[in-house]
């Protein structure tokens, strides 16, 4: 039987394969290529080397700053993001697993927020936040920072239900023996919690760091849709800069294309090294 | 035997899903309409466009093989142009298939369609800009009928040396105001007017909108309307904020380049900001006039449209095509077509002399990369819609749209309340307001920058010097960008 499969392991590999090239990697390719070009549509490029890149840093001779503060801002606000999101949803998957009454109704509604698309949602948050901030002259773009806190509002809102279930189903995952024996032991609430809870959830905080570390670094809809960027481009995350760039600038295709292309880099090894640090920390069985 | 048949359905799923992944062109879908014989012929000649029978038979017959694809612009009028392509089928058997971009996305729609192998033949660019980005793309429309039958030889975009695109339509803007809420003010005990034709200037317009909004509840009294203030908010986000770094600052612009004698719309690539001063007056009344708090314009909570419709405020900067709007039964608005007025924005530079801005956005462009009989196909469409009943009828009566064509005449003259006071100023002798703004390199960028300095100045976090840089050095820099990237 295993022979066999091995036998035919590229015809059933196939098909995956081949969408999995056309969808994935050939635009791929296609847009590292692309990043060295000037083009208008992407069939119509013209090679032009690194002067893409060198112009996300360097606008007219001077330094532009606009990718930088894209960038640290990004940064920001995915650290405080993962770190509300994991240590929230965490919490409160440790409450709903204490087996209290209507513990399901709860897992419902706190996962229903994650239903709702992030342009509707955001729109909606849009509302909330400035009926509630006209009260004092201000608005959910007055300064970025005010911004910044609306983004984390929104994006916790609707991602810590999410994480939660991921949690749950972890924390459920925990041999019951396991605490029994450190209960006998003499073992207290915190102890439980330090010594054997977070270890054996290990592979469970690796998948939701993991998750909302790039959440963070790709957000999109939310950021279009709450802020548009605004004041300025002072609240654009990455992934606003590159689309502005590509569709904002005329001719400057290119260097969008360049700035995904060292987006793309930063995602990758920042989770690599996130995915590495986690999974070192995990108990083996 | 179940588990078989479930293996079955999932693999000819799987087998359906990549198979309509690979096939899925992306013909438009009013391609289905017509029959797939017509689209198997256009494509079989459009394989052979080197051979030169063909090309000989095409100029022969220029509706003949060819096919034509709209990439249309106006959301709203998205069933007009559908409806008009199925009649010009099937009045001559030309395939015309027409896709409207979602509003905000033509040109991200248009990126992604340019590069398909069918190609939008006939695609809409704003201004210089868009000709610029898209100058491979554009056919030279000079000597085609189209351009012949444009009665206003200046509503058309030269790029490279040749005409990049041709207007479809011709908009004005200024500022909307309440004809009948004002006539009755000019009543009201203490009014600064007599008339609303005494204002003639800046001066006069911004006592009237002071004296209305500092006794808004004295005025609601005596003439029974629910007036909050004399201007409709002046919103700086991104819904809005057009109407003041485009369309406000464009008279500043306009005036500019009147003085500095370059070309009006092409504009030039230093500016001083010498009237920006006149700018910061216009807008400081705007702001000062409204009942809308001056720091929180940025947070898209006003509805300007919505407060002058409902009767809330007297005045509103915007152009012909908010006519549509105001007057729709399904809007439920309280003015009607004898409310609407528009009066120039009076600038305090030439007022006795200006008129309302005119000009227009949308541009018809021809794909240069399209086959030659798809080009010929489609210049003959653009003349039938422009010279024939049914397609004059579409343009002027359904969609609302005053084209700028020597065939527009009679039954097809444009009836808007907006045009119709245009047409009044010019008799007057005043002079239209060309629409300088289109001119403005890298427009959202530099749009983006005066929004944000103009919006700190109004909500008291920046100073108007901002502004101004925002406006000058910002002209410089991305004009010399936007020369770059040439």
């Amino acid at each position: 039987m295993e022979k066999a499969i091995k036998r035919y392991f590229p015809i059933f590999v196939l098909p995956t394969m081949v969408a999995f090239f056309i969808g994935f990697i050939a635009p791929f390719a296609y847009g590292i290529f692309l990043s060295f070009c000037k083009f208008t549509t992407v069939v119509d490029w013209e090679w032009v080397g690194f002067s893409n890149y060198t112009r996300i840093f360097f606008v007219n001779g001077k330094l532009d700053t606009t990718f930088l503060h894209s960038l640290w801002y990004t940064t920001l606000f995915t650290a405080v993001s993962v770190l509300i999101i994991n240590v929230v949803s965490f919490s409160i998957a440790m409450a709903l697993t204490k087996g209290i009454k209507g513990t399901n109704i709860f897992r419902t509604v706190f996962f229903m927020p994650n239903l709702i698309g992030g342009i509707v949602l955001s729109y909606i948050w849009l509302m909330l936040f400035n009926s509630v901030l006209a009260h004092f002259s201000k608005t959910i773009v007055s300064t970025q920072w005010y911004a910044f806190w609306g983004l984390i509002i929104v994006v916790c809102w609707q991602q810590i239900g999410y994480m939660m279930i991921i949690y749950v189903a972890g924390i459920q995952n925990i041999p019951g023996d396991l605490i029994e024996a450190a209960k006998i032991d003499g073992a207290n609430n915190l102890q439980l919690l330090r010594n054997v809870t977070l270890p054996m959830l290990m592979p469970t905080i690796t998948v939701c760091t993991f998750l909302t570390l790039t959440n963070g670094f790709k957000l999109f809809d939310q950021n279009l849709a709450l802020t548009g960027g605004n004041p300025g481009k002072m609240s654009q995350l990455l992934a606003l800069n590159i689309y502005d760039t590509m569709y904002g600038t005329t001719g400057w295709q290119g260097v969008g294309q360049a700035k995904a292309v060292i987006f793309f880099i930063l995602v990758a090894l920042i989770s690599l090294a996130q995915n590495k640090l986690s999974t070192s920390k995990e108990v083996q069985d | 035997m179940k588990r078989k048949l479930l293996s079955v359905i999932l693999a000819s799923a799987m087998a359906a899903a990549l198979l309509t992944g690979c096939g899925g062109s992306s013909t438009p879908d009013a391609a289905a309409d017509t029959g797939s014989e017509t689209t198997e012929e256009s494509n079989e000649s459009a394989e052979d466009t080197a051979d030169s029978t063909v090309e000989e038979e095409v100029a022969a017959a220029p509706s003949g093989d060819g096919s034509v694809y709209l990439l249309n612009f106006k959301p709203e009028s998205d069933q007009q142009w559908k409806d008009l392509a199925d009649i010009y089928t099937e009045q001559t058997g030309v395939e015309v298939n027409v896709l409207t971009a979602a509003e905000g996305t033509y040109s991200t729609t248009m990126q992604a369609e340019m590069a398909k192998d069918e190609a939008p033949t006939i695609f809409n660019i704003g201004n210089a800009t868009a000709a610029q980005t898209w100058n491979d793309y554009t056919y030279d429309l000079s000597g085609t009928a189209l351009y012949d039958h444009l009665s206003d030889k200046s509503l058309v975009i030269n790029y490279d040396g040749k005409v990049a695109a041709i207007a479809n339509c011709y908009e004005c803007y200024g500022i909307i105001y309440n004809k009948t809420i004002l006539n009755d003010y000019c009543s009201v005990e203490g009014a600064v007017i007599s008339s609303v034709d005494d204002i003639k200037d800046f001066a006069t317009l911004k006592a009237v909108a002071e004296d209305i909004n500092s006794r808004v509840d004295e005025i609601n009294d005596a003439l029974g309307t629910n007036l909050t203030g004399a201007f409709s908010s002046s919103g700086l986000d991104g819904g809005s904020s057009w109407r003041f770094s485009g369309h406000l600052a464009g008279v500043a612009l306009y005036y500019e380049f009147l003085d500095a004698g370059c070309d009006l719309v092409a504009g030039q690539a230093e500016i001083e900001g010498k009237y920006l001063d006149n700018f910061k007056n216009v807008w400081d009344m705007y702001v000062g006039t409204s009942s809308a708090d001056p720091k929180t314009l940025e947070g898209g909570t006003y509805n300007a449209e919505m407060e002058f419709g409902m009767g809330e405020a007297v005045f509103f900067q915007n152009g012909n095509w908010e006519y549509a709007a105001l007057t729709n039964p399904d809007n439920g608005y309280e003015v009607t077509d004898e409310d609407l007025g528009m009066m120039p924005i009076y600038y305090g530079v030439d007022d006795a002399n200006q008129g309302l801005c005119v000009g227009t956005e949308n541009y018809w462009a021809v794909n240069a990369k399209a086959s030659e009989e798809d080009i010929a196909a489609t210049l003959a469409f653009l003349e039938w819609v422009i010279t024939s009943d049914e397609g004059r009828n579409a343009i002027t009566n359904e969609m609302g749209l005053s084209a700028p064509f020597d065939t527009f005449t009679g039954d097809y003259e444009p009836e808007n309340a907006f045009v119709r006071d245009n047409n009044t100023y010019m008799a007057d002798g005043k002079t239209a307001v060309a629409w300088s703004f289109n001119a403005t390199p890298n427009v959202d960028d530099w749009r983006a920058d005066v929004v944000a300095a103009l919006t700190a100045y109004t909500n008291g976090s920046g100073q108007w010097d901002a502004v101004k840089t925002a406006f000058v050095d910002g002209w410089a820099t991305q004009w010399q960008l936007a020369e770059e990237a040439k």
